[in-house]
């Protein structure tokens, strides 16, 4: 049973705690050129999450804002990890999708695979990694609400079993006319571990709503695990290598880092 | 040749290496890290929440903020600093009753009245004023303006704290001396045009009393507008209640760009309008569209009433820029036309103040004999009790009940009252700050929470000066506003002062939906 959280997109208030959240519990910077909130916000390497955003209509055809806070979806069957040939991305038993810098090679498969353009490259480092939400794994695994979800006060989010917030957006979806009937993530990719609920249909908010139900591995994954072996020249797999190589060294004088073997 | 992303990187790495280290946690491995020098100078590169050094650590305490607008005219937030401690929820929430008051999902607003308590509760001041000095600066470096100030009756009980003085600090010279060095044209009092708007609101409200004016009793006080977007937002269906005076800052605005335009033989938009407050939500009132009374007299809709609002924090730093120290000024006067004041002007500043002011000169406007000793320590109605009430005998009129709030969560019972028809006053004085613009939020930061000690000395001092200081104690003795009246205004509710001086109000209702029980 994977853990998820249910995001109700009708009571976010777009304070932003959670961008905040995100920030201190996973060290991240601020980026001085992408904001975290608001009609700019954007993700970045440094930006895990974000909260856009939206003037749209309401049922009414009244002018209303909305809010949509955005990080990795945590696919059930995540394009991610089956694009990832050296197991940087793996998911976890407990729900998060998880990424092991000391293994990722710099290829960015991921980054192409990823239908939510989730995955960042830290293009302004020297040695780049590939970024994105952990969920914070370290949390999920002992059962706490990772840091954002813990620190909304408009009870934007329950956090719990996937299977169970399922059952609960129907039921509220299904008793309260505001909502529209739809629970993104519900099927979208094979489904995700985090899943939205709204008033305001999801493609007006900015979500991508032409995705496939249908897993994405399921598609790939006889042919971009193939990829590095059978599909590209030499001259990419020594590039890669080459990174991989000195990745590797930054990584051991970095190892204060904490990263698992 | 590490390029300088990199050393950035690292010199963070050993710095939260080092924290670890005297964290007692994590001692392997940071030998490789300190190897590695930073080529960087000594010292910090800005100011960071501790949280940010200490990775993995999430305190259980944290929680969530208040949301802003971006484009919210009063305060403004440096995410930078904020450190999720939740201080902004509470004192919105609890002390003012806005967070928390409205239904989810909201519509197209984010629903604040500007008052900025917010800025005083934040530990980090991640929350602050909208910094709007720059604008000030340019208008007093640009020769061909002519830059005219004026100050709030609380912000000389204040800004010395700022200077390290002793809270309730009584500086008005010498702030007025800071305005003159800092090249202002002219100083002027809005403790003038809170007499002025003794003489209109009192009108007024003897006109609601006689029947003269169809509106509705009790009348509320309309100067503070963090109270004053309450109203709208939460109680649109009072707004009859609400005196139609401006407040003071606002009437004072609208005379600089014409009575005093025209003595002084001025164009009005030659005029930059200043004003120092204890408010944020002044930012707001000045903004309000309508507030262009003077620029439509002149038939000029563009120009505002009030240019700028800086509020006392801000004018402490444009005055520490500037290398002037504040302490060591010697006092200096307002200037004449629109800077006398009595001490009933003076009293606005503290909760029960305007009330007090108002009963002064009801009192001799009703009755052409001057108040008793008594109505002149009208003590029941001062004091930081959040909701004070007062019975006072006007021959000729009979028992005129009044009540004061401050602090908009306690505005709300005594407002559930009036809708239900249960409140038996004629008057009530609501300010939107708890203890009045004394502790409004632009003045200096204190304790966190604000200190109720700090309030009561502001207080303190303020009545003091009533007491010791002022010359004269009643609105109606201001030689300046009789002057203004009988060269420019006629009369109190005439035509051009109802132009001028006086306001109407929006309903707000539509953008939010209001809670039904909160
Ligand atoms: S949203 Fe993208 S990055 Fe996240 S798990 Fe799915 S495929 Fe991977
Ligand atoms: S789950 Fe954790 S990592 Fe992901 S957005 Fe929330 S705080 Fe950031
Ligand atoms: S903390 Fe909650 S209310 Fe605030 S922006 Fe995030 S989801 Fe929205
Ligand atoms: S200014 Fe006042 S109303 Fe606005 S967020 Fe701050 S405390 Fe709340
Ligand atoms: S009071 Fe300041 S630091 Fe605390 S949550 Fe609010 S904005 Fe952040």
């Amino acid at each position: 049973m994977s853990k998820g959280v249910l995001v109700d997109l009708t009571k976010c208030v777009g304070c932003g705690s959670c961008t905040v959240a995100c920030k201190l519990y996973n060290g991240n910077a601020w980026d001085e050129t992408t904001p975290t909130l608001g009609d700019k916000a954007k993700l970045t390497g440094k930006n895990w999450t974000v909260v856009h955003h939206k003037e749209v209509k309401d049922s009414n055809g009244q002018p209303v804002w909305r809010f949509v806070k955005q990080q990795c979806l945590h696919c059930k069957e995540p394009a991610c990890v089956s694009a990832c040939f050296a197991k940087a991305f793996q998911k976890t038993e407990a729900g998060p999708v998880i990424y092991y810098p000391h293994l990722c090679v710099g290829c960015r498969y991921c980054m192409v695979a990823c239908p939510f353009n989730v995955p960042k490259y830290e293009w302004e480092k020297a040695f780049p990694l590939v970024t994105k939400c952990m969920m914070c794994s370290d949390k999920v695994e002992k059962g706490e609400a990772p840091a954002c979800v813990s620190v909304c006060p408009a009870d934007v989010f329950k956090f719990g079993e996937r299977e169970e917030l399922l059952k609960e957006a129907k039921a509220i979806i299904a008793k309260d006319a505001k909502y529209v009937k739809h629970i993104y993530g519900e099927e979208e990719v094979g489904g995700t571990d985090w899943i939205y609920i709204s008033d305001v249909p999801f493609d007006q908010l900015g979500f991508k709503t032409n995705v496939t139900k249908r897993s994405l591995p399921s598609y790939t994954a006889s042919f971009m695990h193939a990829t590095p072996f059978v599909g590209i020249t030499w001259g990419v797999i020594l590039t890669g290598l080459y990174h991989y190589t000195k990745r590797r060294n930054q990584v051991s004088k970095e190892n204060n880092k904490n990263i698992k073997a | 040749m590490q390029n300088q992303a990199d050393k950035e990187k690292e010199r963070q790495v050993t710095r939260r290496g080092f924290l670890k280290m005297m964290g007692g946690i994590g001692l392997t491995g940071i030998t490789a890290t300190i190897a590695g020098c930073s080529t960087d100078p000594a010292g910090g590169k800005g100011w960071m929440p501790q949280q940010y050094q200490v990775a993995s650590s999430f305190p259980v305490q944290v929680k969530g903020r208040i949301p802003i607008d971006p484009t919210n005219p009063s305060i403004t937030r440096d995410d930078k600093k904020c450190v999720l401690c939740g201080q902004c929820v509470e004192v919105c929430q609890r002390v003012q009753t806005v967070y928390g008051y409205y239904e989810l999902p909201i519509k197209d607003d984010i629903t604040c009245v500007n008052c900025g308590q917010c800025t005083l509760w934040c530990p980090t001041a991640a929350i602050t004023e909208r910094d709007d000095i720059d604008k000030v600066v340019q208008a007093l470096e640009d020769k061909s303006i002519h830059v005219v100030v004026q100050t709030a009756p609380a912000t000389r009980v204040g800004l010395g704290e700022e200077f390290g003085m002793a809270p309730g600090s009584f500086v008005e010279g010498k702030q007025v001396a800071a305005l003159k060095k800092l090249g202002f044209d002219a100083v002027f009092d809005t403790n003038f045009s809170a007499d002025l708007t003794i003489f209109e609101e009192g009108t007024e409200l003897i006109k609601r009393v006689t029947g003269a004016l169809d509106e509705p009793l009790p009348q509320f006080t309309s100067c503070s507008p963090g109270w004053v977007k309450f109203c709208e937002y939460y109680y649109p269906d009072l707004l009859h209640h609400m005196s139609t005076c401006k407040s003071p800052q606002q009437m004072l605005g609208a005379l600089v760009k014409t009575y005093y335009a025209k003595e002084k033989g001025i164009s009005p938009d030659k005029i930059f309008s200043v004003s120092i407050m204890p408010c944020t939500a002044k930012k707001f009132e000045a903004a309000r569209p309508e507030m262009n009374s003077a620029g439509k007299h002149a038939g000029k809709p563009e120009l505002r009433d009030v240019d700028v609002v800086l509020t006392t924090r801000e004018l402490a730093r444009l005055i520490k820029s500037k290398g002037i120290d504040l302490t060591s000024l010697k006092d200096e006067k307002y200037d004449t036309l629109m800077g006398e004041s009595t001490s009933a002007g003076l009293i606005f500043g503290a909760t029960g103040g305007v009330m007090e002011a108002a009963i002064r000169s009801a009192y001799f406007l009703i009755t052409k004999q001057e108040p008793p000793e008594a109505l002149l320590n009208l003590t029941p109605i001062r004091g930081l009790q959040g909701c004070k009430e007062a019975t006072v005998n006007i021959p000729g009129v009979g028992d005129v009940k009044v009540a004061v709030v401050h602090g908009l969560s306690n505005a709300r019972p005594i407002l559930e009252a009036v809708r239900k028809g249960d409140a038996p006053y004629h008057f009530i004085e609501f300010m939107c700050c708890p203890g009045g613009c004394i502790s409004g939020g632009g003045q200096p930061r204190t304790s966190l929470p604000p200190s109720d000690e700090v309030r009561q000395a502001r207080i303190n001092s303020i009545y003091n000066a009533d007491a010791h200081i002022y010359a004269k104690r009643k609105s109606h003795e201001n030689k300046e506003v009789l002057a203004l009246y009988e060269k420019f205004l006629e009369s109190p509710n005439s035509h051009i002062a109802h132009e001028l001086l006086h306001t109407h109000y929006e309903d707000r209702s539509k953008h939010l939906t209001v809670k039904k029980n909160a």
